[in-house]
């Protein structure tokens, strides 16, 4: 059968690959408790592997191997097809001028009529794998398998190093992440987007960056803020997404926005924990005010270090559209910022992998209207933004409740 | 003599004109014989100065060269990939070599190769090798000769070169005069009938294939020592030979396969291409017991010189505890050769685009490097940083493995430095021995990354500011405070004579006597005692323990320090204050180790080793240490030398004879 000689050859070459083909490790998902204490003995039936596929999918670390011509000249000499997809390596994509690294992306091995794709994942900045797009060249056999219907490739991928485990199914040792379920799970939003670099450095012809020492200072420290954030939120469970000014940043220069004061995060209202607000007091960031309340426009700010500050805003769904609020102190004004509906990806920024909303150009015209490539230094968050609206003010008996200001 | 020194001859005649008219003038007076040695003496030392000025100028010609190799690697990059197509179905190559004073070109079947026809550079002899079989350039090479032991280095280039390729000489100006006659046997022996009788100015071109036939020779005489010889244009035909000729019968393995790519596009890596005994390209060395630096990448930062990067990357890969998947070599420019080298060794290269010019291009690349080196190593804490013209001690990574802790542990250290400026072969001794040091020495050295990421990355000097990487990280805005640890003796080694701040003279004067570790295994002695406060306890000691030496004695002479072996000896210099190094720089001076500006200083403090002893010299009253100093004791100050006009030329005119 192709897995086992293909799991030979591999084996053969020393080259640690592991399952990640989601329609196996469904399977084996049901049965994890029966498969994780049966000893692996001889077994008569060919329950995983043996259903009618095109293909079967694993996973390679990058760094466990050495790319290595003599497993393709083994392939061949056991019959195997195969081809390799390589592509410009985005972990030196943010740098200019660079080249001569292409690195591998995919491996298809096809013998007969079944095919096992190889993903190849390389570790990033910000401590997580990450898988690139399956994109054939033009000179490349199209119809080598049906690439269509591949589970991985459609779109570059991020995902947390996986614990293994090594089990025994269908008479065959192999490796498989230690919980199934839950890669299934990241697998289904896994989706990932790459800074847009050359934009990025095109903006930076047009409005040299801010080298001052001010600058340098502000980016350091709203890269530690937001770190700090991440960690908060993320061993809270809280789904969060860069928003405003922060995603700006992101999507027009890579970098944070040296003049904007802040870091600003997004999480869906129904994502909402009591336990933030003591999470991040732990975590050294008191509160420093928390306007609307859980049922309308929620929004907490943090004191970070020095002056800069944290702000999450929560975002309420509506069929079709999806809103956040704000709240003049003052005047207990409301205002209601609307988006176009988003899906959420991930990216890399400052280090650190985090979401952004997939359609990001919408969401940034959305909240800076379509001059968004302009630098603003001046933004009133009341009349700037091209989605304000105005939405009310706070009855006068609940401000003690919706005004909080620390 | 400002200018370019087309005739040498021409001024001196003009002086000795002016002489004899001096001469004449004074003709009846008395003290004419007097008069006449004093202007004899005066000519002379005229003749001197004028020829120490040529020869100075002269390097100043070859350092300007060397400025602009990407406009060479421009030209060579058209020439180079052109000939492959009209070559590959035909068997004999139409070659033209062109020599005269102020051109010289190449051309085979009609697509130049060479073509040299700029002002005052390239002048000597110039030599480009073919491949037998394909007509490929395989290497080329200007030699000159003119000057002195360039001929050294064409033997030494020629000697390399495999048998069977074909050979072009082609002179342009002048390649006589520093052509000696084992260069001269060397050409005869390749079948020139001319070589051995080459004089000043003549013209000449040669095409033969090393060790077999001549395909042609041409040669134009020069008739007076003023004038240059014609124009000579020589025309021939080369027969290729077959592939399988022109290759080597390897054995067929990944490794040879590299070998074979490599050995069939370039030429001048001698043995690693002999057929018989081909040199290995992988190494093995040891594995290291407990490595902890297994994991840490290490950076190669390399230009356009790709013979010292093969040197480099065979001492890297046979230090013990290498790891090659950790290895990238980061190319300043879209240079073909050293890719060549770094793909021989199964490395992994980049290529970048050179930004800005001279230093800034040096900091610009370094910058590219290091935040490539930590964006392909995620993980990484560390990364070694290492240059093109660097051997590698054979305890290297075991060096760092026993130190590397404490560049993670201790908030106070900037790096760790497998150079020390001051560690040469009369001043250095323990290979168990470290120093933590106010300078950051580079060469070779570890940086952590949370001080990359945070600190330098974010404010490294822009590619319009003219700055040197290590002044700039020297500088106290960057290093606030902080020290490197070094070894006593080096586990590097700068070998390179070439480069942007770099020529023969300087190299010889300050690098060449450096002490380099070839002990394998080296137990580094009491590592803990590095750490901030436990290095005060350890100089204490060493303080407490040391022996006075006689201040009155001149502390330059041998005798300053007894003949003992394996004491701690003090001696006390002036400092005022902390950036008083007037004592300090005549002592360097007079000790023949770095003094071109201060080096190896912990607090005022230098540690090194005279004559086999611990030498250790205290600035009072400035550093913290002169408390040890009894009071009967006087610090030794030592003036610099009166500032004379052109007092630097003799230094240099004397350290240029030895």
């Amino acid at each position: 059968h192709v897995v086992r000689k293909f799991l030979g050859l591999i084996s053969s070459h020393n080259i640690p690959v592991y399952l990640i083909d989601p329609l196996i490790l469904g399977l084996v998902d049901k049965d994890i408790e029966k498969i994780k204490t049966s000893p692996g003995g001889p077994s008569l039936e060919c329950k995983y592997f043996c259903a009618p596929r095109d293909f079967t999918t694993f996973a390679l670390l990058d760094k466990t191997w050495k790319h290595e011509v003599g497993l393709f000249r083994t392939a061949e000499k056991m019959g195997f097809q195969w081809l390799k997809i390589i592509n410009k390596d985005p972990r030196l994509d943010g740098m200019e001028d660079l080249s001569g690294i292409e690195i591998p992306l995919h491996y298809i091995f096809k013998l007969a009529s079944h095919a096992i794709h190889l993903v190849v994942f390389y570790e990033r900045s910000g401590n997580y794998l990450w898988h690139g797009p399956l994109r054939l060249k033009q000179h490349m056999d199209r119809k080598f398998v049906p690439f269509r219907k591949l589970h991985f490739g459609r779109y570059p991928g991020a995902y947390e190093k996986p614990e293994l485990l090594l089990i025994s199914i269908d008479d065959l040792k192999v490796q498989i992440p230690k919980n199934p379920s839950s890669f299934l799970e990241e697998m289904s939003h896994s989706r990932f987007l790459e800074c847009r670099y050359r934009e990025a450095r095109a903006f930076f012809q047009l409005y040299p960056d801010d080298a001052s020492l001010d600058a340098v200072e502000f980016r350091k420290k709203a890269k530690s803020l937001l770190h700090l954030a991440a960690l908060t939120l993320n061993n809270l469970g809280v789904k969060f997404w860069l928003s405003s000014g922060t995603c700006l940043g992101w999507y027009r220069q890579c970098s944070v926005i040296p003049h904007s004061k802040d870091v600003d995060l997004g999480v869906f209202i129904r994502d909402y924990k009591a336990d933030i607000i003591p999470a991040f007091q732990k975590a050294g960031l008191p509160l420093k005010h928390k306007f609307g309340k859980v049922e309308d426009s929620l929004e907490l700010s943090f004191q970070g270090e020095d002056d800069v500050k944290l702000d999450i805003f929560f975002f309420y769904e509506e069929d079709d559209y999806i809103w956040n609020g704000g709240t003049q102190a003052k005047s207990g004004k409301k205002f209601k910022y609307l988006f176009p509906k988003f899906t959420l990806c991930w990216t890399e920024f400052v280090e650190l992998k985090v979401h952004v909303p997939c359609e990001t150009l919408q969401y940034v015209e959305a909240n800076y209207g379509p001059d968004w490539k302009v630098p603003v230094k001046t933004w009133d968050w009341k009349s700037s933004p091209s989605n304000a609206q105005y939405n009310g003010v706070w009855p006068i008996n609940e401000w003690e409740d919706v005004i909080q200001i620390y | 003599m400002d200018e370019w020194k087309p005739n040498p001859a021409i001024k001196p005649h003009k002086k000795r004109s002016w002489y004899l008219a001096w001469k004449y003038k004074l003709m009846n007076q008395r003290a004419l014989r007097k008069l006449c040695q004093t202007g004899a003496v005066l000519f002379l030392l005229v003749t001197v100065i004028v020829n120490i000025k040529l020869i100075l100028d002269t390097r100043r010609a070859a350092y300007e060269e060397e400025e602009e190799p990407a406009q060479d690697y421009d030209d060579e990059m058209l020439n180079v990939e052109v000939p492959r197509h009209p070559v590959s179905n035909k068997k004999v190559l139409d070659v033209e070599v062109y020599s005269s004073r102020s051109k010289v070109y190449v051309a085979v079947d009609g697509t130049t190769i060479l073509e040299d026809e700029a002002r005052e550079q390239g002048r000597g002899i110039h030599v480009i090798v073919l491949n037998q079989a394909t007509g490929h350039v395989m290497a080329k090479r200007v030699f000159d000769t003119y000057s002195p032991h360039e001929d050294e280095a064409m033997v030494l280039f020629l000697n390399m070169v495999a048998r069977g390729r074909i050979l072009i000489f082609t002179i342009k100006d002048e390649g006589s005069f520093h052509l000696k006659d084992t260069a001269k046997n060397v050409l005869k022996s390749l079948g020139s009938q001319v070589a051995p009788f080459l004089s000043w100015r003549d013209m000449w071109t040669f095409v033969g294939k090393k060790g077999g036939e001549v395909y042609g020779e041409k040669h134009a005489k020069s008739p007076a020592l003023s004038t240059w010889g014609d124009p000579v244009l020589l025309k021939t035909e080369v027969h290729l030979t077959s592939v399988e000729d022109a290759e080597c019968r390897w054995p067929d393995t990944e490794l040879n396969r590299r070998r074979k790519r490599f050995c069939s596009k370039v030429e001048g890596y001698g043995s690693v291409c002999s057929c018989k005994d081909p040199t290995p390209i992988e190494f093995n060395p040891d594995p290291l017991k407990d490595n902890k630096v297994f994991d840490v990448p290490v950076a190669v930062i390399a230009g356009n010189r790709p013979n010292y990067l093969y040197r480099m990357l065979r001492s890297l890969l046979s230090a013990q505890g290498v790891n090659p998947q950790m290895i990238t070599v980061f190319i300043d420019g879209y240079y073909e050769e050293p890719m060549d080298v770094v793909e021989l060794f199964g490395l992994s290269g980049i290529q970048h685009t050179p930004i800005s010019i001279k230093n800034a291009r040096v900091s610009q690349h370094y910058k590219a490097s290091l935040t490539a080196t930590f964006n392909l190593f995620p993980d990484a804490k560390f990364a070694v940083v290492l240059e093109e013209d660097l051997d590698i001690s054979v305890d290297f990574f075991s060096f760092l493995s026993q130190s590397i802790h404490l560049l993670e542990e201790d908030e106070s250290l900037y790096c760790i430095s497998a150079w020390n400026d001051q560690g040469y072969e009369h001043t250095a001794e323990d290979p168990s021995l470290l120093y933590r040091v106010e300078t950051m020495p580079g060469l070779g050295w570890v940086l952590r990354k949370s001080l990359y990421k945070d600190e330098l990355e974010p404010k490294w000097p822009t590619p319009e500011k003219l700055w040197d990487w290590d002044m700039w990280m020297r500088m106290p805005e960057q290093r606030k405070g902080r020290e490197c640890i070094i070894p006593d003796i080096s586990r590097s080694y700068h070998f390179g004579i070439v480069g942007l701040n770099m020529n023969g003279y300087f190299h010889e004067a300050y690098f060449k006597k450096h002490k380099f570790n070839t002990v394998p295994n080296v137990q580094l002695k009491n590592v803990e005692s590095l750490r901030k406060d436990a290095y005060e306890t350890e100089i204490h000691r060493l303080l407490g323990e040391a022996e006075i030496l006689d201040h009155s004695k001149n502390p330059c002479e041998d005798s300053f320090v007894p003949d003992t072996e394996g004491k701690v000896y003090v001696m006390f210099i002036r400092m005022e204050q902390e950036a008083d190094f007037t004592t300090w720089t005549q002592l360097a001076k007079c000790l023949h180790i770095w003094d071109l500006d201060v080096r190896g200083n912990h607090k005022g403090l230098w540690r090194l080793f005279r004559k086999k002893n611990h030498f250790l010299v205290v600035g009072v009253p400035a550093s913290p240490y002169s408390s040890k100093k009894p009071s009967s004791v006087t610090p030794i100050y030592m003036e610099p030398p009166a500032k004379e006009e052109g007092a630097a030329v003799p230094a240099v005119a004397a350290a240029e004879q030895t």
